[in-house]
């Protein structure tokens, strides 16, 4: 041994047990951190790729805009690109197709949304890139790298070459037309109106400069605030702070937990052999040597427990989402399934870890460098006084018999070993709770995800078909639709049908008076029969049961069954909004109205002919309230939606003077895919399909709709991965928390069982003690976890309005589990209590 | 006389008022270099309490203890340790050893508490001395109650202190234990010229010493010298 410092080496190896469980306990805290931090940092870059795929990478930018205003950005010095793009000649292609050309600069290529589905970006001026569906359309028909002829800028016909495909999108197919991308390097310099796509240099403070840019040309400049939102440069202060403020909540709450959870352990470690201490001072150890061991130690199991936590985190991490891969979320394919190392959350890991460490050694250190010797002289046993507390009101517990009574007093004996172990379980308890509820909102927030994402095909009749052809009857016959549901890979196939715009009377005191406030709209008013109703803009749409069944899952309340619907004259119903207040541009979700299922609601098809009265309106029943739109839109800013099964639609429509027969048959079909599934076999089914249908036209989205899928369903899997890692790394830290001080008191077991406890009563002893701690640590984990959802809350809603909705069924599962955590951890360490020599334990030494 | 131990007027009152416990009052004695002393009384007579106040444990209500012509209780919390650790050798009834360390680290543990290496001559002439050769690598637990004591022996000379106290010795000591371990004490105050205190309240043991202090009521009642020593 070369100096007394060596001690600390030897305390840890000789109770390798405490060792361990301190080692664990920073293990755990520390791949927490790591884990939540990847984590996080992984969410925020999968949201940032999306608003990029979406928006584009620009910075900020000018519509209809002139030369002279890229003059003088691409002088600026803080600029680093200035895309520009000029719309020229149209070309109308085979009749049908309307063409425009894009002239656009490198920049713009590479600043704009443009995803290349095949080839590649134009390189020189002869070049052109396109959506695929174009090709057949084009004079030639020409492949990928062929020729064809356009309206050059000049409007004169000229030959361009295809260089590159891009990705079909739904709404230039269904409106036939579509843009031609085309290289022009000096397209900036040129006359007419501009485009201006904008990116400041790397280092620039991309806010600060904001006011300055939009300054150039005010009414023509959009900055790119989705894009901007997620590189924390929004010019929005606002957003910017309300970010701060969450993340630093839920940093502090995770730092918080780790440190206490080290303390815990550290703590209890210490107070055991706190004698030792004693012993050393009386051989002439300073209180600065005492607590100079006492960091020995914390430094040597953080050099073991924290590089161990970070491998954990990753590898916990890792595995659940490989598992969550496998199990359901097939993702398409697993290289685009990213998690963002950073090298920042390593550093922050270690640092956090060694902070936590040293914070959770200091009072443990103090405490025992304060120790009096003549405590520790004066003979067997553990010296720390405990502080015996009597307390006024008695504790259920004690109806427990023997057992119960002495948990109760076992609990409260200690205050700060009780304060500290509970503070532990609630700790974890309110991270899940807190988190569960942030990455709830975050994901209402950041996703607007419904059936609509999975429509990777539409077939619709072709507008090349003179509509005097048109037939008042379905398009495509039922046998074929099952035919296509039947293709590998197909998850359900809808009718497309036309809507009904109309105006609902809403009785006035149903028209919820704080979206009157935000939106400040002002419907039309009548009264009739004494009641005075609002006329409240209105779609209806056509839902078959294809559409029925996919929206039953957005139910609030109520039935989406077709038959139940058809027998009450039934509608389901949309009345959550997210209407947009015109003074702040804030918007927030609510509900316009107050329906319930079961109410009336009246429809005037009319078109509007007032004075008719309610009287004249269609009555239907609510038969379900939906949370959000299963198809379009999410929510409307400020109208309701009402989803018809087809004879309730047929019946309210059919009525109508103005309708035609062909407004109310079935117009083509949507076809969605399963998450993952190869979209081969189904085009090949719905090409054949369109070939042998007259004036059937098929409308190929696959590759986006995969695409911006893959988005959502990354969110979700890092959103319940999320979830899971904090709560396996919450159960875990329960478990050691409840058994370490099980495992630290061998000795007071063995006296008790000296003196005539029995096993059984000493094993409810104990149950008794990790089940009160399983309560109490989910009956405060809760308060504690709904008030700071609740300040979380009030930062989101300054982004975006909404209700304060607390996930009571996640929390009160979390709860059950703590529960059930404190009742099954202490049955390890019980079982090898029973094993255990009487005489071992009592001669255990402290 | 060159006195090693000056204690003058010490008193130990703890708790207060119904709760007062005047553990020693006003003891007043000194004790001479190389001097064998015993202090004996029944149990509760502040006889322990007295031998925490020589060894700088603990703080005297009043009066003033001086090893080694230093005033304990002038020094402060820091000082007093280092004192303690060159000046004083601790013998305990339960031995107190450190339980993770052997027995030639424990004897060496003071020195090394001072970041100085143990002067492996003496060491060894000790270790030799308290009959503890084979025993050298062998941690507390691995030895018998006697040999633990012997090492708590060595341990306290290993410094070589001004003056040795030791709180009932042979408390938990078989009577051939016993025997031997006071042997070892009279050893070291012949050997080498150790000055050593023993509590006690076996007479026998008491019939060893140089001078026996009674103690009754927290008060020095009779101080008795030239025991039966032979």
């Amino acid at each position: 041994m070369k100096g007394y410092s060596a001690l600390a080496g030897r305390y840890l190896k000789q109770q390798r047990k405490r060792s361990v469980l301190t080692v664990i306990g920073i293990i755990l805290s520390v791949a927490l951190i790591s884990a939540i931090g990847t984590m996080a940092m992984s969410i925020k870059d999968n949201l940032y790729k999306e608003a990029v795929y979406d928006n584009g990478s620009y910075h900020f930018g000018y519509a209809e805009t002139d030369s002279k205003l890229y003059d003088e950005l691409t002088n600026n010095v803080l600029v680093d690109k200035v895309g520009a793009m000029k719309q020229s000649a149209t070309t109308q292609v085979q009749d049908s197709v309307t063409l425009t050309l894009k002239e656009v600069n490198k920049d713009a290529l590479e600043l704009a949304p443009l995803h290349l589905a095949a080839g590649r970006a134009p390189q020189s001026e002869g070049e052109i890139m396109l959506e695929e569906w174009i090709l057949p359309y084009l004079p030639g028909e020409p492949e990928l790298g062929g020729t064809t002829t356009l309206n050059g800028p000049d409007g004169q016909p000229r030959t361009y070459t295809v260089s590159g495909l891009l990705n079909n999108s739904r709404s230039s197919q269904l409106n036939f037309s579509s843009s031609v991308i085309a290289l022009r390097d000096d397209v900036g310099a040129s006359a007419g109106e501009l485009t201006l796509l904008v990116t400041l240099r790397p280092g620039v403070d991309i806010s600060d400069h904001m006011q300055q840019f939009s300054k150039l040309a005010e009414d023509t400049f959009m900055a790119n605030l989705m894009v901007l939102s997620y590189m924390g440069e929004s010019p929005n202060d606002n957003f910017n702070q309300v970010m701060a403020v969450i993340f630093g909540t839920l940093i502090g709450l995770v730092v918080l937990s780790t440190a206490a959870v080290i303390y815990n352990i550290f703590h209890i470690s210490v107070l055991e052999r706190i004698r030792q201490f004693g012993l050393l001072r009386t051989l002439g150890a300073t209180p600065s040597q005492i607590r100079g061991l006492v960091f020995r130690e914390a430094s040597v199991l953080a050099a073991i427990g924290i590089p161990l936590g970070l491998l954990c985190g990753w590898g916990v991490l890792w595995l659940i989402i490989t598992l969550m891969v496998e199990a359901g979320f097939r993702v398409l394919s697993l290289e685009q399934f990213e998690l963002s190392w950073r090298p920042w959350v390593l550093i922050g890991s270690v640092g956090v870890g060694l902070l936590s460490v040293y914070l959770a050694a200091w009072l443990p250190a103090r405490k025992a460098a304060s120790v009096s010797p003549v405590d520790a002289v004066r003979g067997a046993g553990s010296i720390v006084r405990e502080s015996y507390r009597r307390f006024r009101l008695p504790s259920p517990l004690q109806a427990f018999g023997v057992g119960g009574n002495m948990a109760a007093k076992n609990i409260r004996r200690n205050r700060s070993k009780f304060r500290i172990t509970s503070f532990s379980v609630i700790i974890s308890v309110t991270l899940f709770i807190v988190f569960h509820y942030f990455t709830q909102e975050m994901f209402t927030l950041t996703s607007s995800s419904n059936g609509e994402d999975r429509i990777a095909f539409s077939v619709t009749r072709s507008y090349q078909v003179e509509s005097e052809d048109r037939q008042a009857e379905d398009f495509l016959t039922e046998a074929q639709i099952e035919a296509i549901k039947a293709v590998p890979g197909v998850h359900g196939v809808y009718g497309r049908y036309g809507s009904f715009g109309l105006e609902a009377l809403v009785p006035k005191k149903m028209v919820n008076q704080e979206f009157l406030d935000i939106s400040q709209m002002q419907y039309a008013e009548m009264t009739d029969g004494g009641v005075a109703y609002s006329r409240v803009y209105t779609s209806l749409l056509k839902y078959d049961n294809a559409r029925l069944k996919e929206a039953a899952s957005y139910l609030v309340d109520g039935t989406a069954d077709p038959e139940k619907l058809k027998a009450m004259n039934g509608v389901l119903l949309v009345q959550a909004v997210k209407p947009e207040d015109p003074d702040t541009g804030k918007k927030t979700i609510l509900d316009l109205t107050s329906y319930q299922v079961g109410d009336k609601l009246l429809l005037d098809l009319s078109g509007g002919a007032e004075g008719d009265g309610a009287a004249a309106a269609s009555e239907v029943t609510v038969g379900g309230i939906l949370s959000e739109a299963p198809f379009g839109y999410l929510y409307e800013a400020n109208s309701l939606r009402v989803m018809a099964p087809i004879d309730v639609y047929d019946g309210l429509v059919g009525g109508n003077e103005a309708t035609r027969p062909i407004d109310l048959v079935r117009d083509g079909i949507d076809i969605a895919m399963e998450d993952g599934a190869d979209s081969g076999p189904a085009r090949e089914a719905l090409r054949n399909l369109t070939n042998e249908t007259k004036g059937a036209y098929l409308v190929d989205t696959a590759a986006s709709q995969k695409e911006q899928r893959q988005f959502n369903l990354q969110m979700k899997i890092f959103i319940y991965g999320f979830l899971v890692v904090i709560g396996l790394i919450g159960s875990l830290n329960i478990v050691n928390t409840v058994q370490t001080n099980l495992l630290l008191r061998r000795r007071e077991f063995g006296l008790l069982q000296a003196v005539g406890m029995t096993l059984g009563q000493l094993k409810r002893m104990a149950t008794l003690e990790g089940v009160w701690f399983g309560l109490l640590g989910a009956f405060w984990g809760l308060v504690l976890g709904i008030g700071i959802s609740y300040l979380l809350f009030v930062q989101l809603t300054n982004l975006q309005g909404m209700a304060f909705r607390f996930p009571w069924g996640g929390s009160l599962i979390c709860c059950a589990a703590a529960f059930a955590v404190g009742l099954f951890s202490v049955q390890g360490p019980l079982r090898r209590l029973a094993k255990t020599n009487l005489i071992d334990s009592l001669r255990e030494e402290n | 006389m060159n006195s090693i131990i000056e204690i003058d007027k010490l008193s130990k009152t703890y708790g207060k008022d119904s709760t007062k416990v005047e553990a020693l009052r006003e003891v007043g004695f000194d004790v001479a270099q190389g001097e064998f002393v015993a202090i004996v009384g029944s149990s509760g007579s502040g006889k322990s309490t007295l031998l925490h106040m020589l060894g700088g444990l603990d703080h005297p209500t009043s009066g003033t203890v001086r090893i080694d012509g230093e005033n304990l209780y002038a020094l402060k919390e820091r000082e007093r340790a280092v004192f303690r650790r060159r000046k004083i050798g601790f013998i305990f009834q339960s031995f107190n050893l450190i339980p993770v360390l052997n027995v030639e680290e424990n004897i060496g543990l003071p020195l090394l508490l001072d970041h100085r290496q143990p002067d492996k001559e003496y060491v060894r002439d000790l270790i030799r001395t308290l009959g503890l050769e084979e025993r050298r690598k062998h941690l507390p637990s691995e030895l018998s109650g006697g040999q633990q004591q012997r090492v708590a022996i060595g341990r306290a000379l290993a410094y070589r202190p001004a003056i040795v106290l030791a709180d009932e010795p042979t408390g938990n000591l078989d009577s051939a234990n016993s025997r031997e371990v006071m042997e070892l004490l009279k050893l070291a105050v012949r050997q080498y010229h150790q000055t050593v205190v023993v509590i006690s309240h076996d007479m026998n043991i008491a019939a060893e010493a140089d001078r026996v202090l009674r103690m009754q009521d927290g008060r020095l009642v009779s101080d008795t010298r030239g025991g039966n020593r032979e």
